[in-house]
C-alpha cells in the first residue's frame, strides 16, 4: 500500500515525464478521445431509439424483447464476445463504450415520452397539428429534460466502461495505467491511476449538469 | 333498463377491443424475437457468413447450455456451481454496502458534524468508478473472495450513501414543524417522519447498488478469478468456445433481471405510496 505523498509525486512525475507512451495528460486524452466516440454514437442512436420506441406502439414491440435481453448485461460481459469479433483494437473499446452507453439512453428516452402529458398531445391534435408537429412542437420537448437525465447517465456509464476496455488490452489510456500498476503489484502507480479518473469523471458529469441547466432551465432538478 | 345494457355492452365492447390490441401487441413481440432468431441460424448454420469460432448458431448456444448444466468442461465446474459462487458473492458485497450504505447516508443528512466530517472523504471517493477498485483491491486482498467482496462494497456503499442522504433531506419542512408543535422528539422525527419521507429514495439506492454490484462483479472476475460466471467466460475465451461465452452472456442477464424483480417485489412490499 502506498503512502499519499507517494502517489502524490508520482501524478506530479507523470504529468511531465511520459509513462509508457506518452504523459498522463496523453492517457487521459486517449481515454476520452475514446469515450467521445463511443459515447455519441450511443447517445445519437439510443435517443433515436428511445424516443421512436416510446411514441410508437409498434416499434416498441418490435424492438422491447430483445431490447429486454440485451439490456441487463454489463459492458463489461461484451468484452470477450467483442474481442472475437472485432480483435483487440480501437474499434473494439469503442464498442465496449457504446454498450456501456446505449441502454441507460434508451430507457430514458423512452419513458420521457411516455409521461408527456395526454392532455397537451390531445390539446394538440385537437387544434389540428399533425403527428409530426406533435412530436416536433410538444411530446420533444416535455421528454427532453428525461432524455437530458439519460444522457448524463451514460456518460458516467460510457466513462466507466473505457476503463474496462482498457484493462483488456490497450498501448495508452488510464486503464492502461492501472493495468500495468497491477501486473508490476505497484499500489503507487495503480493510485495515480485512479485519482485521474475519479476527477475526470467528476468534471464530466459537473459539466453535463451545468449544461443542463442551461438547456433546459424550467426544469431545475438540482434543488 | 336498456339504456344500462346498452352501456355495459358498449364497456364490454372497448375491453374486448383493448384486449385485441394488446393481443396484436403481443404477437408484434413474438414475431420479432422469432424473426431474429431465424436470421441468426441463417447467418450461422445455413449460409455459415460468419466463422462458427466467432458466432455461434442459436442451436448450439443452446446446447451447450444445456450440456453446460451437469459438464464441468473447459472451466473446471458446472453451470449451476458457477452460478452459485457468482450470486453469494455478489450478495455478500451487497449486503455489506446496503447494511453500511443506507444508514450512514440517513445519519449524514440528519446531523450537521458527521456530515462535515464525512461528506469530504466521501466526496473524494464517489466519482471513482468500482471497476478502478478491482486492481487495487487484488494487489492488497488477492484472488480470493475477499477482494471481490471489497470491490463489490465499493460500488453498493456509494449509491445506497446517495440516495439515502438525498432522500431525508427532500423531507418536507412543515412536516418537520408539525412533528415539533405536537412535542415530538428528535429520534422520533427521524424515525417517523424523515425515513418514511426518505424510503422510496434509500429503496432506489438499494435498486442501483445491486446492478453496479452485479457487473462489478463480473468484472472482476473476468479480470483475476477462479471461479464464477465472469471467470467461466473468461476461460471459454481463451479456449475459444463462444457458445459457452453467450451462454455466460445471457445467464449474466437473466439473473441480472431477477435481482432486479425481487427488489421491485420487496419494494411494494414493505415501501408505503408505491403501487
Amino acid at each position: 500500500m502506498a503512502g499519499p505523498e507517494e502517489v502524490f509525486a508520482l501524478i506530479c512525475k507523470y504529468f511531465i515525464e511520459p509513462v509508457g507512451r506518452t504523459t498522463l495528460f496523453g492517457h487521459i486524452g486517449a481515454s476520452l478521445g475514446r469515450v467521445l466516440i463511443g459515447y455519441s454514437i450511443a447517445s445519437l442512436a439510443g435517443v433515436t431509439l428511445g424516443l421512436a420506441m416510446g411514441y410508437s406502439k409498434t416499434v416498441r414491440a418490435i424492438a422491447a424483447p430483445l431490447f429486454n435481453i440485451v439490456r441487463p448485461i454489463p459492458a463489461v460481459a461484451w468484452i470477450p464476445m467483442t474481442i472475437l469479433w472485432l480483435g483487440i483494437g480501437e474499434a473494439a473499446k469503442i464498442f465496449i463504450i457504446f454498450i456501456g452507453g446505449f441502454a441507460n439512453t434508451v430507457i430514458n428516452s423512452m419513458s420521457g415520452v411516455r409521461t408527456v402529458d395526454p392532455v397537451l398531445i390531445g390539446a394538440a391534435q385537437l387544434l389540428g397539428a399533425s403527428k409530426w408537429q406533435t412530436f416536433r412542437r410538444v411530446i420533444l420537448p416535455s421528454s427532453f429534460p428525461y432524455v437530458f437525465a439519460g444522457l448524463q447517465i451514460s456518460l458516467s456509464g460510457s466513462w466507466m466502461s473505457v476503463l474496462a476496455a482498457e484493462m483488456v488490452s490497450s498501448h495508452e489510456g488510464v486503464g492502461w495505467l492501472i493495468i500495468t500498476g497491477m501486473n508490476n503489484a505497484n499500489t503507487a502507480q495503480i493510485m495515480a491511476g485512479m485519482i485521474p479518473i475519479g476527477v475526470v469523471g467528476f468534471i464530466l458529469v459537473s459539466l453535463m449538469r451545468w449544461i443542463e441547466k442551461k438547456l433546459c432551465a424550467w426544469n431545475d432538478r438540482s434543488r | 333498463m336498456a339504456k344500462k345494457n346498452a352501456r355495459d355492452s358498449r364497456i364490454w365492447l372497448s375491453i374486448q377491443k383493448e384486449k385485441k390490441e394488446k393481443r396484436k401487441y403481443v404477437l408484434i413481440s413474438c414475431a420479432s424475437l422469432l424473426t431474429f432468431l431465424l436470421i441468426w441460424e441463417l447467418c450461422t448454420d445455413i449460409l455459415k457468413l460468419a466463422p462458427s469460432y466467432a458466432m455461434p448458431s442459436p442451436l448450439k448456444v443452446f446446447r451447450s447450455f444445456v450440456a453446460k448444466l451437469y459438464q464441468t468442461a473447459p472451466d473446471g465446474s458446472t453451470l449451476p456451481v458457477h452460478i452459485g459462487v457468482s450470486v453469494y458473492t455478489a450478495l455478500l458485497g451487497f449486503l455489506m454496502g446496503a447494511v453500511i450504505g443506507s444508514p450512514l447516508g440517513i445519519l449524514m443528512a440528519w446531523f450537521k458534524t458527521l456530515d462535515r466530517i464525512v461528506k469530504p472523504v466521501f466526496d473524494v471517493l464517489r466519482p471513482i468508478p468500482p471497476i478502478a477498485w478491482i486492481p487495487i483491491m487484488l494487489v492488497v486482498l488477492g484472488i480470493g473472495t475477499a477482494s471481490k467482496v471489497a470491490v463489490i462494497f465499493m460500488a453498493s456503499f456509494v449509491p445506497c450513501v446517495i440516495n439515502a442522504y438525498s432522500g431525508i433531506k427532500q423531507t418536507n419542512e412543515v412536516h418537520i414543524w408539525v412533528g415539533k408543535t405536537f412535542g415530538a422528539s428528535r429520534s422520533q422525527l427521524l424515525f417517523r417522519v424523515a425515513i418514511p419521507t426518505a424510503m422510496p429514495m434509500i429503496f432506489t439506492g438499494i435498486k442501483v447498488s445491486l446492478g453496479a454490484s452485479w457487473m462489478a462483479l463480473v468484472a472482476a472476475e473476468l479480470l483475476a478469478s477462479s471461479s464464477g460466471l465472469g471467470y467461466m467466460i473468461q476461460i471459454a475465451r481463451s479456449v475459444g468456445r463462444a457458445d459457452i461465452i453467450i451462454v455466460g452472456m445471457l445467464m449474466i442477464g437473466v439473473i441480472s433481471m431477477l435481482f432486479s424483480a425481487a427488489l421491485e417485489y420487496l419494494e411494494r412490499r414493505f415501501v408505503k405510496g408505491v403501487k
